[in-house]
């Protein structure tokens, strides 16, 4: 029988960064707040020093800040009629565990979404008409704006201290930034980071197309920097080990340098880790969360009474945890009703590889997981879609993370897949190689989504989260026509052999591509098409907050951490200055 | 394979650091001259016009003397005494003594003595040690950091030990203490303005007793990795 704890005002499951910084915001305001972590606790110093968190194999190759898969993981299949196996070793994506959550292992790169993103279907039809987009895809306006997310925006970037160029300050497009960009009220906390040689190879090559080069917006640090929380971080030192690590350096944004230390002091906030939340408590009316149950690390069971619940996990452990507790009516794809699980999104990366002759000397090891340049021409809907006949972009630049010895072996097509040939390919390409990332746009379709799986369990005994998953058709026709683009940019930049790899299908998660799972509780208007409303709120239970990308009602064309800590302080917002005056829910329905 | 590669990193970092401020160190950058050792031997040893000979101060080893007054150069990278006579010559790191002589210098001069002490170490003149307090509480800023302040571990950059990172970072294994209480004091007081972003920032967060253990430490770490990987 768990034994029943202290009420509290709040409780977050997961101290990762919308967690931590919901937790600090509202333990300021004067409510007790409990943040519950089910991995270890952990700081700069001394986890994160060096040379231990330079070990390669054990942290980028055996996934050592990630998600014990032994204990939970998720099961993956391709379509509705096939069997999800689970995924018994991270390869496709990497969710993070531990204090910080995956803002500890992250690379940095801090974009906005599009003022069109979040008027995504209406404003789709307006320019293409209602017919234009696939059937399968269920693309919606998410019930919130992006002049209303603006301010959040702002303040998240002010905390992480991002270092880049604004392209539209209040409508006034500014050189050398980038000219897509929605309008920002000011410029980026901290300059651009210094342009790597890879970066400079592309703003050539771009350039001379006629694209839009500019510096990609960074939260490791271009220079020291005094966040609002009165938190210092420091000047990164392109060490290249973002990706997969924790920085050394105070120079990446984490919880731990950017607002933990700020909650921490508060008395009024405290912190459990290694305690596992196993589902969100309801009331006999099911509309009311009376708080969690979770397990500690001797597996000791604990209820937590809280007014408010704070569901601020990894996006797919959100949708889990709605669906283990019964929140929300779970998605059906054949009579396509339901919420919870529907308008999954992932991301579309694909990549074009460039080589160049001996004399180019790339040095890929000297960078950060933020630094590099690149293009907006192709992201979103930056440019017209009519003759093209699919929705959605990518944005496309050399934005080369760190070149480490295990994971970076670049070679030409036709080289052996191993042996001597390989060996002398690598060797040969390894400093004279510059990859181009295409990073493109995840669009919902009925087909994908997120439910139960009926038959792994995790090490509690509740059931795996399964994703069903195959890119939409929509996808792959837009990652065929921008990673063409980046081919020919790779070609103008001089490159004597250009090897485009546009995404194809299926969706396999035996390949790195990127960790970016999106959506399955989506915020929106409408409570037959979205789990939360505007606020992000629960609609069938008014003191459930679920905060993290399981919120996007697609993915757009960029990396979602600032739209996510745009929403965390958007909804932050409501609950502060409207829901503790007036418990309930914010929209009616 | 890691270290040869993160080696390698910093020098390049450095490098486009330099090739997006001027012009002056893509010449060398470009490699059109090579410089001359030989000839720098000579500067060290005899000096040139305006230029006391290099010897005196810092031993035609670059070694330097026990005194503690001048640093050890032998076996610094010839990018970072180059840089640092650059320095030096700018007044980025203001000093009476190196500020004129580095003035002195032509660039290539400069280019030919660095080289030189770049491939000398001299020995290690036999130091008193520092006591055993100190050393764990200068091994442990060095090795891990401060926790409390928020000071990453010296390690980080200046490699294993104090090894160095070559070519930009140098070593400080087998560095005078004296030497390096010195120059974290030039940062404390903003007479030294290379590394604002780092070693300025670091230095002002250090109280004196941990600059003066973590300088005791690093003179006495000297030796196993620290020679191995400084070249």
């Amino acid at each position: 029988m768990a034994e029943r704890l202290k009420p509290v005002n709040v409780v977050t499951v997961g101290v990762g960064m919308t967690g931590a910084i919901m937790g600090k915001e509202l333990a300021a305001a004067g409510l007790k707040v409990v943040g519950i972590e089910r991995g270890p606790a952990r700081d700069t110093v001394p986890n994160f020093q060096s040379p231990a968190i330079h070990d390669e194999l054990r942290f980028a190759i055996r996934k050592a800040l990630m998600q014990d898969n032994v204990k939970e993981t998720v099961t993956v299949r391709n379509s509705s009629d096939q069997t999800a196996l689970p995924m018994r070793r991270w390869i496709g994506f990497l969710p993070g565990t531990g204090l910080g959550g995956a803002l500890v292992h992250w690379n940095g790169q801090t974009y906005r979404f599009q003022p069109a993103d979040f008027i995504y279907k209406t404003h789709l039809e307006e320019r293409y008409g209602r017919n234009f987009i696939d059937a399968e895809l269920t693309v919606q306006d998410w019930g919130v704006s992006y002049d209303e997310l603006e301010p959040h925006y702002d303040r998240f970037e002010y905390l992480c201290g991002t270092s880049g160029k604004a392209g539209n300050l209040k409508g006034r497009i500014q050189p050398g930034g980038n000219p897509f960009e929605g309008p920002r009220s000011r410029e980026y906390p901290t300059p651009p980071m210094k342009e790597p040689y890879y970066g400079a190879l592309f703003r050539k090559g771009a350039e001379r197309l006629g694209y839009h080069p500019f510096p990609q917006p960074a939260s490791t640090l271009s220079q020291p920097y005094t966040n609002p929380e009165g938190l210092t971080l420091q000047q990164c030192v392109f060490c290249g080990f973002c990706e997969r690590f924790a920085c050394e350096h105070f120079a990446k944004a984490s919880p731990q340098t950017i607002v933990l230390p700020a909650a921490l002091k508060n008395p009024n906030y405290e912190l459990r880790t290694n305690c596992q939340v196993l589902r969100v408590n309801l009331d006999s009316t099911g509309k009311t969360a009376t708080g969690v149950t979770y397990a500690d690390a001797a597996g000791q069971e604990f209820e937590q009474p809280a007014d408010i619940v704070l569901i601020t996990a990894y996006a797919l452990n959100n949708v889990r945890l709605l669906l283990n507790s019964g929140i929300g009516k779970p998605y059906d794809p054949s009579t396509a009703e339901g919420v919870v699980g529907r308008n999954y999104a992932y991301q579309t990366v694909s990549s074009a590889t460039i080589f160049y002759d001996t004399d180019v000397k790339v040095n890929p090891f000297m960078a950060s997981g933020a630094s590099g340049t690149v293009i907006d021409d192709f992201s979103g809907d930056n440019f017209d879609h009519g003759p093209h006949k699919f929705i959605g972009g990518a944005y496309v630049g050399a934005i080369m993370t760190g070149g480490r010895p295990i994971e970076f072996h670049p070679t030409p097509p036709g080289t052996p897949a191993w042996g001597l040939g390989w060996k002398e390919a690598v060797a040969r390409h390894y400093n004279h190689t510059v990859v181009l990332t295409v990073h493109g746009a995840s669009h919902p379709s009925r087909r994908n989504y997120l439910d139960l799986d009926p038959t792994y369990k995790d090490a509690w005994g509740l059931p795996l989260l399964r994703m069903t998953f195959d890119f939409p058709d929509n996808d792959i026709r837009m990652s065929s026509y921008v990673t063409e683009k980046a081919a020919e940019i790779g070609r103008a930049m001089g490159g004597k052999i250009v090897a485009a790899a546009p995404r194809r299908g299926p969706y396999t998660t035996t390949a790195y591509q990127t960790t970016h799972n999106t959506g399955g509780a989506v915020m929106g208007n409408d409570p037959k098409t979205s789990v939360l409303n505007r606020y992000l709120q629960s609609w069938d239970v008014s003191n459930v907050f679920v905060v993290g990308a399981s919120a996007f009602a697609h993915n757009a064309t960029y990396n979602p951490t600032n739209t996510v800590g745009a929403l965390t302080y958007w909804a932050l917002d409501a609950i502060k200055n409207r829901y503790l005056k007036s418990p309930g829910p914010l929209v009616n329905t | 394979m890691t270290r040869i590669s993160r080696l390698d990193a910093v020098g390049a970092i450095v490098g486009i650091a330099v090739f997006c401020l001027g012009s002056s160190a893509s010449v060398s950058a470009q490699g059109k001259r090579t410089a001359d050792a030989g000839h720098g031997a000579e500067i060290a040893a005899q000096g040139t016009a305006g230029v006391p000979a290099c010897a005196q101060c810092h031993a035609f080893s670059g070694a330097s003397d026990s005194s503690g007054a001048f640093p050890r150069i032998g076996g610094q990278s010839a990018y970072y005494l180059e840089k640092q006579i650059r320095d030096f010559a700018s007044s980025e790191r203001a000093n009476a003594i190196m500020s004129p002589i580095a003035k002195a210098l032509s660039a290539d001069d400069i280019a030919d003595v660095a080289e030189y002490y770049a491939n000398n170490t001299g020995q290690f003149p036999p130091l008193a040690t520092a006591d055993a307090a100190t050393y764990e509480k200068g091994q442990q800023l060095a090795r891990v950091g401060d926790a409390a302040k928020g000071i990453q571990a010296c390690n980080n950059c200046h490699g294993p030990d104090g090894a160095g990172i070559p070519p930009a970072v140098p070593y400080l294994a087998g560095q005078y203490a004296q030497y390096i209480v010195f120059e974290m004091q030039m940062w404390k007081r903003g007479f030294r303005k290379s590394s604002p972003g780092s070693m300025a920032l670091i230095a002002k967060q250090l109280d004196d007793q941990q600059i003066a253990a973590v300088a005791a430490y690093y003179q006495q770490v000297r030796g196993s990795s620290a020679s191995v990987i400084s070249k």
